[in-house]
């Protein structure tokens, strides 16, 4: 992980010194703000990486002669095989994005399909 | 071999050099004094353009036919496996390095050229477009051509401009974002609502130079040109003169 | 339905069968179909977006109206831009990704399964949307130029639902690539197999490692933007309006910052797709990895500050700043073609059609990369900004540049997506049709913008030097088509007449080619040891030199 969090503090230095740099020859604030955002949301990640200790966690795929077993049955989650709650999530969406142009009679459907979806995806995921 | 190889190089990129100052690569010379300047920048990106692409062309031809699999070979035949040559490397990087931080300094010297306001221009020129039209104002209130309102002829308005004097462009646009373009002086910028923007045009060569908006702005976008005559002082003047101060408004 | 997702290798846990039909597609949460999904969802919008561009080749063929109305022609351009940006060559460097990525670092899934589905579909709804926002609105489809500049894309000036729908469209297509990047970054961060380290990832994912960074950066701001702009126009705002307080410059700043690193999120993809291929087919590894890496890492970081260089013409932004910023990005993808000639350097080539396409790609991108060299020089620009030299230029870079690389790693991966070959002998011909068609439809307007077309015109007069390279490109054009042509029969001859792949029909060096063709559900029986950026090669080569 410590390449991870070196490359995300690389990513945010670099974000920060170009919106800084751009500011002192420009003084224009719609791009500076831009690139100080840039600069800060990998920061985000790298902070809480640091605060619970994943830097220096040793994983073993950073174990450069590690061997293929040493994870093997690891359970990373439960996950359905098939899931029909993300095309009706977007159906709902669709529909309610599309009210804004073709009636709002659209969308009191649409947002009651997402629901359905967000509701259906959770208890999927208690399993 | 390799002094001789070295030798072609080099000569290579002389007669592109040579070649390359005479030649404009089919871009038309300018007939500004500020689209000189491009015209010069032009040539410089060019010429550098063509010396890299030579070389990345002439490497990956080298690659492609001296390393190629040949039938006599065993198909399971493997290249010499090396990884990395750091010192190559480290060339590679640099030499990059050096030619932009050049072409960004001649570049940058350029751009001041052609954008350098004079204090005190002959000739002062409010161009104003409008989907899809040009309003143009010689001086605060003085004469104006505007486009002619019924069709989009082809040539559209006709202004005049004096050569070798200076005319200041003031531009705007009075609702969408326009461009104002003669590609014979390799000029453009863009007509902006709400924000005026000024530049320099001192036209070196007379003729008739062809004017279009250059920036997408709606359903006649491709109808909105213009033609900029250069005459000499004089006969500017003269056509000046003849102009009535109102225009009937577009 | 839910089963435990352990990693690979999985003790032998019964499977399911493998489902089929339309529903198991639909509902499906298998990165592999999800990703086969995307590809073909996505080159089914190149299909759409050729079509347009035929159709707008036709009209411009010679001076004076042929084929479609000005409003439709605006609608024309306006869409083949959209649909080959956002919904055909980003789209399906996500499918790849999604293909790929578990395969490549020995995952049995994306990391998000569910969310991977979520973002398929997003994008199909966004794409349906932006097609409609063409062809099916009432009062107009949307005109305004794939940028949308502001205030020609206001309610004033676009009036009709097709503006809307395509902002809708495009705010879709935006989610589902902010998913696709989470997935991305996560999978790769922590599904890695034991002995996978950053610095062996295969060149392939740490592009999309990349790629998807920058679609995290970039797609936010525009999608404010797109906001602001729905506002205005529907709801009585004033964000980007001149007349009302508003400042359209600003749309351009945050349409922008998108839309540059959005051109790396095009090609980054391929960049990696032709490294993967590249050193297969000259069997050696590539030269100069960590190198390679750095440079990708740095051309996505300076891609970030770079964006104002679309508007060098407005004179209202800071140009040696950013024509400073575009010169240096230049270095890195120099860089790169090093590294792509070093690792031809004393190798075998063979000069399979996925090479050849990779060399196709070179060439081309090399014309587009020069080019651009140019573009970053703001007086340049004051003559060839938005005309016909710029089209030509990013042509260069999205079709003969992007577009090859896309159809190098179908050649290169329909074998372990299907377990069927494509036709090498047709294969050769598509290449050659597309390059001929290519070049013949694109050089010659670098020629129309020297002589002063402007982009975007529905027609333009006779006698200014632009009629024979308009009907020459137009001829391209058709050739570029045929190929396409070709191409689709080739697909279809490979389905009707199977040619069985095996599991590794070039030598392929990542792990994919470590398991069977097509792979298994959760990817990998067995796992070999990892030891260098090329464990199937290790595998199949013990005791050769690394």
């Amino acid at each position: 992980m410590r390449t991870i969090s070196r490359l995300l503090w690389v990513i945010s230095g670099f974000g920060l010194g170009v919106g800084t740099l751009y500011w002192f020859l420009t003084y224009e604030a719609t791009g500076a703000v831009l690139l100080w955002f840039f600069g800060l949301m990998p920061m985000i990640v790298a902070l809480w990486m640091w605060r619970r200790g994943l830097v220096s966690a040793h994983l073993a795929e950073d174990e450069p002669e590690a061997d293929p077993s040493a994870s093997a049955g690891e359970v990373v989650g439960s996950f359905p095989l098939m899931s029909a709650w993300p095309i009706i999530a977007v159906l709902g969406v669709v529909m309610a994005g599309a009210s804004l142009v073709y009636g709002l009679i659209l969308l009191a459907p649409g947002i009651a399909l997402l629901g359905y979806a967000i509701y259906g995806l959770m208890r999927e995921s208690r399993h | 071999m390799s002094r001789l190889r070295v030798r072609l190089a080099a000569s290579s990129v002389l007669v592109a050099t040579a070649t390359g100052c005479s030649s404009s690569f089919g871009m038309p010379r300018g007939g500004t004094e500020q689209g000189q300047e491009i015209f010069k920048l032009w040539q410089i990106f060019m010429i550098a353009g063509i010396v890299v692409a030579a070389l990345v062309y002439g490497l990956i031809a080298w690659s492609l036919i001296r390393y190629r699999r040949r039938r006599t070979d065993d198909p399971a035949a493997l290249g010499r496996q090396f990884h990395l040559n750091v010192p190559l490397e480290v060339v590679y990087t640099v030499i990059p390095i050096v030619i932009v931080v050049g072409l960004f300094a001649v570049s940058f010297r350029g751009e001041r050229r052609v954008e350098r306001l004079v204090p005190d221009p002959a000739v002062t020129l409010h161009a104003e477009a409008y989907a899809w039209g040009w309003r143009f104002t010689y001086g605060d209130d003085g004469p104006t051509v505007v486009s002619d309102p019924s069709g989009q002829g082809v040539a559209g308005p006709t202004i005049e401009l004096p050569r070798g004097r200076t005319t200041r462009v003031v531009l705007t646009s009075n609702d969408v974002i326009h461009a104002f373009w003669v590609p014979g002086f390799l000029f453009k910028r863009d007509a902006i609502p709400g924000r005026t923007t000024e530049f320099d045009l001192t036209p070196t060569d007379e003729g008739s130079y062809h004017g279009v908006c250059a920036e997408f702005c709606g359903l006649n976008h491709a109808y909105m040109t213009f033609t900029v005559v250069v005459t000499d002082p004089a006969s500017f003047d003269a056509w000046l003169a003849d102009r009535p101060s109102e225009a009937p408004t577009p | 339905m839910s089963t435990l997702v352990e990693r690979s290798p999985a003790p032998q846990a019964p499977m399911e069968p493998e489902r089929h039909g339309p529903v198991a597609w639909l509902t499906t949460t298998d990165h592999k179909k999800i990703g086969i999904m995307y590809c073909v969802t996505a080159f089914a919008f190149f299909l759409v977006g050729g079509a347009l561009a035929d159709t707008m080749r036709t009209e411009l063929a010679e001076p004076g109206r042929q084929l479609v109305s000005t409003q439709t022609y605006n609608t024309l351009f306006t869409i083949h831009g959209t649909v080959m940006i956002f919904l055909f060559v980003a789209p399906f460097g996500s499918g790849l990704a999604n293909y790929l990525i578990p395969l490549q670092v020995g995952a049995p899934d994306m990391a998000f399964p569910r969310l991977n589905a979520l973002s398929y579909w997003f994008f199909a709804g966004g794409g349906l949307l932006v097609l409609l926002s063409g062809f099916a609105s009432a009062g107009g489809g949307a005109a305004m130029g794939w940028t949308a500049y502001t205030p020609l894309s206001e309610a004033r000036m676009s009036p009709g639902v097709g503006p809307d729908l395509w902002i809708l469209g495009i705010a879709l297509v935006a989610v589902a690539t902010l998913l696709t990047g989470v997935n991305i970054l996560t999978t790769v961060f922590l599904l890695r197999a034991p002995g996978m380290t950053m610095w062996r990832l295969p060149i392939f994912t740490w592009n999309m490692v990349v790629t998807a960074l920058l679609g995290l950066v970039a797609f936010p701001p525009a999608v404010a933007a797109f906001a602001l702009l729905l506002i205005d126009r529907r709801l009585g705002g004033h964000a980007f309006d001149p007349f009302g307080g508003g400042d359209p410059v600003i749309y351009q700043h945050l349409f922008w910052f998108l839309g540059h690193p959005e051109v790396y999120i095009l090609i980054l993809p391929t960049f990696g797709v032709v490294t993967e291929i590249i050193p297969v087919f000259s069997r050696k590894p590539l030269f100069g990895y960590t190198g390679f890496v750095l440079a990708t890492l740095a051309i996505g970081a300076l891609s970030t500050g770079v964006w104002a260089h679309h508007m060098f013409t407005t004179g209202a932004v800071d140009n040696p700043f950013f024509s400073a910023m575009s010169l240096l990005i230049a270095v890195p993808t120099g860089i790169k073609f090093f590294n792509w000639i070093g690792s031809m350097w004393q190798g075998k080539i063979r000069m399979a059609v996925p090479m050849l396409f990779s060399m196709g790609f070179l060439l081309n991108f090399l014309i587009g990369g020069v080019t651009g060299v140019m573009l970053a020089s703001p007086p340049i620009d004051f003559q060839v900004a938005d005309s016909y030299f710029l089209v030509a230029h990013f042509h260069y870079t999205m079709m003969g540049g992007a577009v090859f690389g896309l159809f190098a790693a179908i050649y290169f991966w329909h074998p372990k997506m299907t377990g069927r070959m494509l036709s090498e002998r047709l294969g050769r011909v598509v290449f050659a049709l597309l390059f001929l068609g290519f070049n013949l439809t694109f050089w010659p307007q670098f020629i129309l913008g020297m002589r002063g077309m402007p982009r975007r015109i529905v027609d333009y007069a006779g006698g200014l030097g632009f009629d024979t390279p308009n009907l020459v490109s137009s001829v391209g054009a058709g050739v570029l088509t045929l190929g396409v042509l070709v191409f689709l029969y080739d697909l279809w001859a490979s389905r009707r007449h199977p040619v069985a792949a095996g599991d590794d029909p070039w030598g392929g060096y990542s792990l994919e080619w470590a398991t069977s063709s097509p792979p298994p559900e959760r990817n990998f029986t067995s796992l070999p040891r990892i030891r260098s950026e090329r464990p199937a090669y290790d595998m199949r080569h013990p005791g050769a030199p690394r």
